[in-house]
């Protein structure tokens, strides 16, 4: 345990030597909510679409942030770069599990994601005015909810890091993870706004849970009852994909080959 | 003359060593098209239940997607080793480059080849191609040329802002080109009509950080849509201005430079 905890330290004290760095990597989530703010605004100031106001709409993106900025300190590009020039042979060494180790670094970043998102929703509130908060138990359920995104974004990005081991390319496996996880968590639009079909698949596939679920629950779109099922999908997928990280792992160190030392 | 005969002989040998890679390009040229797929999703998802934001259809938000598309995969292409510049600086690579008798700035951008660009630049010309299709605008020989030129204008600024932001890491000092890499996604802003947004980001993306004039303000000209129509006839001047820019700021970075001391 102690060597899990020293590791979640080492990633903290990481970000925060490279203060201007872990700043500058919130860009693209930041962007993006100014960018989806500022068009809902002008669309939504003349009639609500889908049901969606723009207090919700505002609730909304202020959500898909925080989701989008929790576990994204998350060492998968040095987990890739390991991979890729074999030194992913000294983690193997270590008298640690591995998806253990890699949980913990995603942790250990946590409280500085938690740090920064407390500030750009304060801010974004302080400009454009208050917001409502759901009653209790939905409040509740809303929290269950995000703390399960965190073991789940954090499955997402390392079994689509563990496809380095077959594709020896980090850049287009992250890319190609961002736009399908950008549309079918419901970050870039609410799924109900998608074709039927592709809503319905989104809402089923592990991607619903990183955006779509923790949102609807808190502008409390779907009733405890309907929430409580999201939230059980969310656990199955984050049981699934532990499991079958596992899974992958094994094979993956059968392909895994190391030239020189 | 040589100068520039020799550039496409510096991207090709990268070229040679990438298609080596045969995989490698597959899942980038699949990565990039899938973001493309993704953002028309989105854009035609917005726009069945509004067909209009601020005078801009789906098809002429479309053309700006497009645009903004087209320039970064010029960018990426022809002078993916900008973003290289950063480790380049950082581990004193550049002492080579100085030596030798080519610009050091080409030979810098000359240094990768992003073979997403490729993609990007296929995609990025199809949705400005549909997106003008769609737009009911004539086609006179003199809109052809002034589309050429801002098209071409708008791809110099983004390669401009590219180079210029890259140059910040002759300052900045550190090894990855965070800095740059976090205003080309402010860049992303811009694939958006200008007028959504307040007047303090107007003037980012329209002054200082000259964005707009990659997407909004030539295909506001051009489609003549929006308020502001004929402030995109200035693109080609803004191209001039910021491709000088960025060329000042390497050169008192280069002058800054002082290896790595090994």
């Amino acid at each position: 345990m102690t060597g899990y905890r020293a590791l979640a330290r080492a990633t903290a004290r990481a970000a925060l030597t490279y203060r201007f760095n872990l700043l500058l990597s919130l860009g693209a989530v930041l962007v993006q909510l100014v960018a989806l703010l500022a068009v809902w605004r002008v669309i939504l100031a003349q009639a609500p679409v889908n049901g969606f106001t723009w207090p919700q709409m505002r609730a909304y993106l202020l959500v898909a942030f925080a989701a989008g900025t929790v576990v994204s300190i998350l060492g998968d590009f040095r987990m890739a770069f390991r991979i890729l020039d074999g030194d992913v042979a000294l983690d193997l060494v270590k008298p640690i599990d591995y998806q253990k180790a890699r949980l913990a670094e995603a942790l250990g970043g946590l409280w500085i994601e938690v740090i920064l998102i407390g500030v750009v929703v304060g801010v974004t509130l302080a400009v454009t005015g208050g917001m409502d908060t759901p009653a209790g138990p939905a409040l509740a359920l809303f929290a269950a909810s995000m703390l399960l995104l965190v073991p789940l974004k954090f499955l997402i990005v390392y079994v689509s890091t563990l496809a380095c081991f077959w594709t020896q390319n980090f850049m287009g496996v992250q890319w190609a993870r961002l736009a399908v996880v950008n549309l079918l968590s419901g970050a870039l639009i609410p799924l109900v706004y998608l074709p039927h079909w592709l809503a319905t698949a989104a809402q089923w596939s592990p991607f619903a849970g990183l955006t779509s679920t923790p949102a609807l629950i808190f502008l409390e779109r779907v009733d405890l009852g309907e929430g409580l099922t999201l939230v059980a999908v969310q656990l199955g997928w984050v049981l699934v994909l532990w499991f079958g990280a596992r899974l992958v792992w094994r094979a993956a160190l059968r392909r895994l080959t190391v030239n020189g030392g | 003359m040589r100068t520039i005969r020799l550039y496409p002989r510096l991207l090709g040998a990268h070229f040679r060593s990438l298609l080596e890679y045969e995989a490698d390009f597959l899942i980038l040229a699949a990565a990039t098209v899938l973001m493309q797929v993704v953002n028309i999703v989105f854009l035609s998802a917005l726009f069945a239940k509004v067909p209009v934001i601020n005078g801009w259809t789906f098809w002429s938000v479309v053309t700006m997607f497009g645009a903004v598309a087209l320039a970064e995969g010029v960018g990426s292409l022809f002078f993916d080793g900008m973003w290289n510049l950063a480790w380049q600086i950082n581990r004193g690579e550049l002492d080579y480059y100085l030596v030798r008798p080519y610009p050091v700035v080409l030979q810098s951008s000359s240094a990768a080849i992003g073979i997403n660009g490729l993609s990007n630049i296929v995609t990025g010309g199809l949705m400005i191609g549909a997106g003008l299709a769609h737009s009911a605008i004539d086609w006179t020989p003199w809109r052809v040329a002034l589309g050429v030129l801002l098209l071409i204008s708008s791809v110099v600024i983004k390669v401009s802002i590219n180079l210029g932001t890259n140059a910040a890491c002759f300052w900045l000092s550190s090894p990855s080109p965070m800095f740059a890499f976090a205003m080309h996604q402010v860049g992303d802003l811009a694939r958006f009509p200008l007028s959504i947004y307040p007047i303090a980001l107007k003037a980012v993306l329209g002054v200082v950080l000259p964005f707009a004039f990659i997407s909004f303000f030539p295909i506001a000209s051009l489609l003549e849509t929006g308020t502001s129509r004929w402030v995109g006839l200035l693109t080609p001047v803004i191209a001039a201005y910021c491709a000088g820019l960025a060329a000042f700021i390497f050169r008192r970075g280069l002058r800054r430079y002082e290896s790595a001391g090994n």
